[in-house]
């Protein structure tokens, strides 16, 4: 479902890093999100984009692609959306990761108890109690599909700090 | 399910020579006092005759990016009469002039829709801006061909629109064709069509290096 493979950048200046992400429910978009220190700049684009990468080669190191993904069943639950997404990085398993969206609506405050309640019901005590940091400011604006990204990225990053299977 | 990643899609699509990204370019001028008349004669010519020429102005941003072994040229584009719409990254690579047989300029061109962000995405990339400027004009269309007769401006500090200050005293006019690899033959198509106008406007292949040098 989503990709991620890793562009680090080194031009003259402080290191930065470019996450290129893809999302089977966006299939015609790519995201890119710049990281140069605290600062994280998103760019929402056509698939083209990746060309573009490649023709900028020069520019960043060789580094090995690190390569995540979030791959699995997607099932819909009357306005609910579930995607269960196995994690791989570089091909070996992470862990699992279980993404609800409440499709009716877009602000996360109005449906977040919702979405609580309906994970508690299959997930039990390891539906999370709080809404995920990176929403927790961003509550009363309108979610978009950045957004899914954006988490998704967070918790890539988790996975590749964790020694062990989560 | 995705088939196949993103990634390796593209490939494949480039493999396959299904992605347009070979530009065919004539360039020309006019002067202000005569632009009018090469309006009426493209309205004629053109296929939206009904709707008429289709009006715009445009913002373009040039970025450079240090790379070996030639630096890369971006340009940023985006319409200021349709702040909605997304704004427009595009690669323009190295043109090629060929002989004296090839009708057009042959460059290759990557077009990418996207956010308003570009521009921050670009800089902290390590992008430089170079110039920026404002085009207005029209665009008019003939089968695959697309033509722009547009007048370029100083882009203003204060960025105001009225007091905008034109580069020159003429129109820039523009013939071009965005198409795959390998399809010569719109450039005959181009040459023939740029034979139609050439009572009222010159399009031929404009070398920009000649152009900075002077006249041999």
């Amino acid at each position: 479902m989503i990709l991620m493979p890793n562009f680090g950048v080194v031009v003259a200046g402080p290191p930065r890093t470019v996450h290129l992400l893809n999302n089977s429910e966006q299939p015609a978009t790519v995201f890119s999100i710049l990281e140069s220190g605290q600062k994280q700049v998103p760019l929402v684009s056509d698939p083209l984009f990746m060309d573009l990468m490649k023709k900028l080669a020069s520019v960043y190191t060789g580094k090995q692609q690190t390569r995540m993904e979030a791959k699995g069943p997607r099932f819909e639950v009357a306005d609910f959306l579930v995607k269960l997404g196995t994690v791989t990085m570089n091909q070996n398993f992470k862990g699992v990761l279980v993404e609800v969206e409440y499709r009716p609506c877009v602000v996360p405050a109005y449906c977040w108890e919702l979405i609580r309640e309906f994970m508690q019901g299959f997930l039990g005590t390891c539906a999370p109690a709080q809404a995920p940091v990176y929403l927790q400011n961003r509550m009363q604006e309108i979610y978009q599909p950045l957004d899914t990204i954006q988490q998704y990225l967070e918790q890539f990053r988790e996975y590749r700090k964790a020694v062990t299977v989560r | 399910m995705m088939a196949q990643p993103l990634s390796s899609a593209i490939d494949t699509a480039f493999k396959s020579n299904i992605v347009p990204d070979q530009e065919y370019l004539l360039q020309g001028s006019v002067l202000d006092k005569v632009v009018e008349v090469l309006l009426h004669r493209l309205r004629g010519l053109c296929d939206n005759v009904d709707s008429g020429p289709e009006p715009f102005q445009d913002h373009e941003m040039c970025f450079t990016i240090r790379t070996t072994p030639t630096p890369l040229n971006l340009r940023v584009r985006r319409a200021l009469d349709h702040q909605e719409m997304p704004w427009q990254l595009r690669y323009i690579g190295q043109p090629e002039y060929g002989d004296k047989m090839r009708p057009t300029i042959i460059r290759s061109s990557i077009d990418i829709g996207c956010s308003a962000t570009v521009v921050e995405f670009l800089t902290e990339l390590g992008c430089r801006m170079e110039f920026e400027y404002i085009a207005r004009g029209y665009m008019f269309r003939k089968g695959r061909m697309k033509i722009t007769v547009s007048k370029v401006f100083k882009m203003n500090q204060n960025k105001s629109q009225e007091s905008m200050e034109p580069l020159s005293e003429s129109y820039l006019v523009e013939l071009s064709v965005l198409a795959p690899r390998g399809q010569d033959a719109i450039a005959e198509d181009m040459r023939s069509f740029a034979e139609q106008l050439r009572p009222l406007v010159n399009l031929d292949k404009v070398d920009f290096k000649r152009l900075v040098h002077g006249p041999p």
